[in-house]
């Protein structure tokens, strides 16, 4: 990574600024050379409308505390004059309207598609929607959209309907108004391209080929190319969107670890599948942020009965529409930051719907309401709880929101910033280990922890629904055996009555989770709120050395 | 004081107007001729022709404008298919050889809702400028009204009332309170006001007005428009002291409110209190969130240091004296600067 060289007349200050710019949060770190090593020396978030003159005062003030006497007086100039490592979310969402053939079939397989390639979808249109066909060709010709997707129509079978549909879009649309996808049946292709001007249309393979299955991935891939091309020609390196996966990529190759990453922002949420020869797979889920929570269908209800203390369902209806409305405020009160929390979990299992195959070996959280949680046990509780990781899984946080710009670097230099910034990249929670099936009440997995130079100590039963934390601070590992029991698994190949594993620890621990997939909930108010109230303070307690917390 | 206002024109829609033509609110800005429902044009019979083969001979692509007495489709004998009136082609049936078309109504007029000069013609919107004063709210329901502005509440905290709702109120905005109830937003709505300004409303209550005016328009029984705008926040969420003072000044004067854009136009108003992020001491302040929102105040100062929160969540904070006398340390994100109150 280059470093600014900065003169001053006795010292001389070596550091670069990190900025992720969100659509509500900018996030700022700066990083010097201290002792010879790079290190995080200051870090500083505030709501982005604020402005940068803030953002770097609130640096500054940080520095003045730790900072050379004698560079008291420049930190400011030197902030400014830095090496920026700059990403941003994109200035404004794409809008897309989807006319279909049916709301259930074509409908939802190209909504899906949208929204996981980071598109706003504004309209959509179905055959089977019940509106009149004025009603529809109407609100098509008001629509204001950025590009249109059509899909209907199996592949090999010439469907009117799918042809209506088009003919629909070539009605309402202007000429020039926009890229046309078409995403349905494979022998109306030529048919549907020819109803718009040439170099209008282009056609993708049919995610929904047939009734029983769908293959999403060729249209996320033209839609993404299509956000990149037509709606946002800046350089995409800085895009958060972009600039996110390739951090976790390169991490995930240069640990030769498998890597979930999810960044949970205001609007959006970025999801990253990292392999250890550095192949990503990622998504970017367009109404997949905060505050997004609230157009989800039973939301509230959802949050509520989630977050068990923060109010009824009425309440939380309005806190998620605050979150809509004013995504960079703070969550002053408990109950505020309990739903704020729940609604993240609602949302990571939104995004993570169509589940990651095989098993994980990290999982990392970003964005402000995981990476700045006041607690770690928050930020462990929403990726447990949200992405469910089966089997044995690290957890960690980029808390001080460094991923994002590192990805923005040049490909050489991503990798060379991960390793400068070491132990100061991410701030690991533990380990999770996570299983699922077990019949309620029985032991669900049975686990004993060996520690370097610690007596042996007797296996840990957890029970089918109960969740508990053996202490394990950052920096120390353990063997554990891990015995499943009653017909719980741990995702993989049941090849051996026991699974061995290596865990390390963190702000948390080691966290055995035998509350299933998903998580099961008692249907009384009251038996649920003392649940979710015992989880909660299992992962919050303070634990003394040796001794494991059982909820 | 003055705002550009854009009306979006639908596709095929005709511009009646022209660059520094002054409208009102009920103006026609342009002209379309909207689909009516699909009818079925049999194409295969007159032509004496399988339906397939009929369908070599269409003229007009699905999704084509056709006028009245347009060819559809001929064949070389010169048998001809034309749309009895104008109409959009949608598709073609290769069952039963007919055409799928939309006829178009007659004109039908495209109203600008806003009162004010046409500033540019472009071919999908009108821009005007309007000569008042904008207030952007945080949410809101319902389409484009107009309508003289009516305080109908004393306190910027006060909920609005159903029984502050009579004949006088009709075809009027009503600048209410911090809340109105579902049963008052129907009432209003049945009484013909035009639309209503909160401070805020539980997200509920506004859901559930929507549900029953929605079901309502669905057997038919609901006529005319109707808009809300919330301009603080969701939930029992007061008006900014100084916006409310605002809005008695200025009772009486037409406005014109889009709900589901979150936008009111107050003509020939002077500006409304002026909103500023990242407030200074002294600076008047509303908060957004609970358990202040909707809430001003004077911010006395801000905290040297961060502050933990009693969620845990540490930021920048400052310590808020609120017109109720009361004071509070709050984060400085829940926080934007006002201007004063007139007069003070």
């Amino acid at each position: 990574m280059s470093a600014t060289r900065v003169s001053t007349t006795s010292v001389r200050a070596e550091m670069a600024l990190l900025l992720d710019v969100g659509s509500a949060w900018a996030k700022a770190g700066v990083i010097g050379r201290v002792r010879g090593r790079w290190r995080l020396v200051a870090h500083a978030a505030q709501p982005t409308a604020w402005g940068s003159t803030a953002l770097r005062r609130a640096l500054v003030d940080q520095l003045a505390a730790s900072a050379d006497p004698r560079l008291a007086d420049h930190l400011d100039d030197l902030i400014a004059d830095a090496n920026r490592i700059e990403c941003h979310t994109a200035r404004r969402p794409a809008r897309l309207a989807i006319v279909a053939v049916s709301r259930e079939m074509s409908g939802s397989a190209a909504r899906r598609g949208a929204e996981a390639a980071g598109w706003h979808v504004v309209e959509a249109v179905t055959l089977d929607d019940g509106r009149t066909l004025a009603d529809r060709l109407g609100t098509l010709q008001s629509a204001e959209v950025d590009a249109w997707l059509i899909a209907g129509g199996f592949d090999g079978s010439r469907s009117p309907r799918a042809l209506e549909a088009a003919a629909l879009v070539a009605a309402a649309r202007r000429s020039g108004g926009g890229p046309v996808v078409w995403a349905g049946s494979s022998a109306l292709a030529d048919e549907v391209i020819g109803l718009f001007e040439p170099g209008a249309a282009s056609a993708v393979a049919n995610p929904r080929p047939d009734a029983r299955h769908e293959e999403p991935a060729a249209l996320r891939a033209r839609l993404a190319e299509l956000l990149r091309d037509a709606v946002i020609p800046e350089d995409e390196t800085h895009l958060s969107s972009v600039s996110f996966p390739r951090a976790v990529g390169a991490l995930a190759s240069a640990t030769g670890l498998r890597i979930l990453g999810v960044d949970l922002g205001a609007r959006a949420a970025t999801r990253v599948l990292a392999e250890p020869d550095g192949t990503v797979a990622s998504r970017v889920h367009a109404r997949g942020g905060l505050a997004g929570t609230v157009l989800a269908p039973g939301a509230a209800a959802r949050v509520a009965r989630l977050a068990g203390d923060a109010g009824d369902e009425a309440a939380v209806a309005d806190l998620l529409q605050t979150l809509r409305a004013w995504p960079s405020t703070l969550p002053q009160t408990p109950e505020e930051l309990s739903a704020t929390q729940a609604a993240a979990r609602v949302q990571l299992a939104g995004i993570l719907e169509e589940s990651v195959a095989g098993p994980l070996d990290l999982v990392i959280g970003a964005g402000r309401t995981i990476g700045a949680a006041p607690h770690p046990a928050q930020a462990a509780r929403m990726l447990l709880d949200g992405v469910r990781p089966i089997g044995v899984t690290q957890l960690a946080v980029d808390a001080a929101a460094v991923l994002g710009p590192l990805g923005s670097l040049p490909d050489d230099e991503i990798r060379e910033g991960l390793s400068l910034l070491g132990d100061d990249l991410l701030v690991p929670l533990g380990t999770a280990v996570v299983c699922r099936g077990g019949e309620a009440g029985r032991v669900a997995m049975r686990v004993t922890v060996h520690r370097s130079g610690w007596p042996s100590q007797a296996p840990i039963e957890v029970r089918a629904g109960q969740l508990q934390v053996v202490p394990l601070p950052r920096g120390q590992e353990a063997e554990i055996t891990i015995e499943p029991l009653g017909g719980a698994t741990l995702g993989g190949p049941r090849r051996s009555p026991r699974i061995q594993a290596n865990v390390t620890g963190g702000a948390v621990g080691l966290m055995l989770d035998a509350r299933g997939v998903p998580i099961a909930l008692p249907k009384r108010g009251d038996d649920r709120r003392e649940m979710l109230a015992g989880w909660r303070d299992t992962l919050m307690r303070e634990a003394a050395q040796g001794s494991e917390r059982v909820a | 004081m003055s705002v550009v206002h854009r009306v979006r024109l639908p596709a095929g829609a005709s511009p009646m107007v022209e660059v520094g033509n002054h409208v009102e609110p009920a103006d026609v800005l342009a002209t379309r001729r909207a689909p009516r429902g699909g009818v079925s044009l049999p194409v295969a019979l007159p032509l004496r022709r399988s339906a397939a083969e009929a369908a070599r001979c269409l003229v007009a692509r699905p999704g084509e404008h056709l006028d009245a007495g347009a060819i559809l489709a001929e064949d070389d004998r010169w048998r001809q298919v034309r749309v009895p009136e104008a109409c959009i082609l949608l598709g073609y049936d290769l069952d039963d050889g007919s055409a799928m078309i939309a006829p178009l109504s007659g004109s039908e007029p495209v109203l600008g809702h806003v009162r004010g000069e046409v500033v540019s013609l472009e071919p999908d919107a009108i821009e005007l400028r309007v000569t008042g004063a904008l207030v952007t709210g945080v949410g809101g329901s319902g389409d484009a009204v107009h309508g003289e502005l009516r305080v109908a509440v004393h306190e910027p905290g006060a909920e609005l009332p159903a029984s502050a709702i009579d004949v006088g109120a009709t075809g009027r905005i009503i600048v209410g309170g911090s809340r109105a109830s579902a049963e008052t937003l129907t009432r209003a709505r049945a009484m013909g006001v035009a639309g209503i300004v909160l401070g805020g409303v539980l997200d509920k209550e506004l859901r559930d007005f929507e549900a029953t005016q929605l079901r309502r328009r669905e057997i038919g029984g609901v006529r005319g428009d109707f808009a809300v705008i919330l301009l603080e926040g969701f939930g029992k969420v007061g008006f900014d002291p100084g916006l409310f003072a605002w809005f008695r000044v200025h009772e009486g004067r037409m406005a014109s409110l889009f709900g589901e854009a979150a936008r009111l136009y107050v003509y020939d108003a002077g500006p409304p209190p002026l909103r500023r992020v990242l407030p200074l001491p002294g600076d008047r302040v509303i908060a957004h969130r609970r358990p202040h929102a909707g809430q001003g105040g004077e911010l006395v100062r801000v905290l040297d240091r961060l502050h933990a929160f009693a969620s845990g969540v540490v930021g920048r904070a400052a310590l808020v004296r609120f017109e109720d006398g009361h004071t509070a340390i709050v984060p400085l994100a829940n926080l934007e600067a006002t201007e004063p109150l007139t007069g003070d």
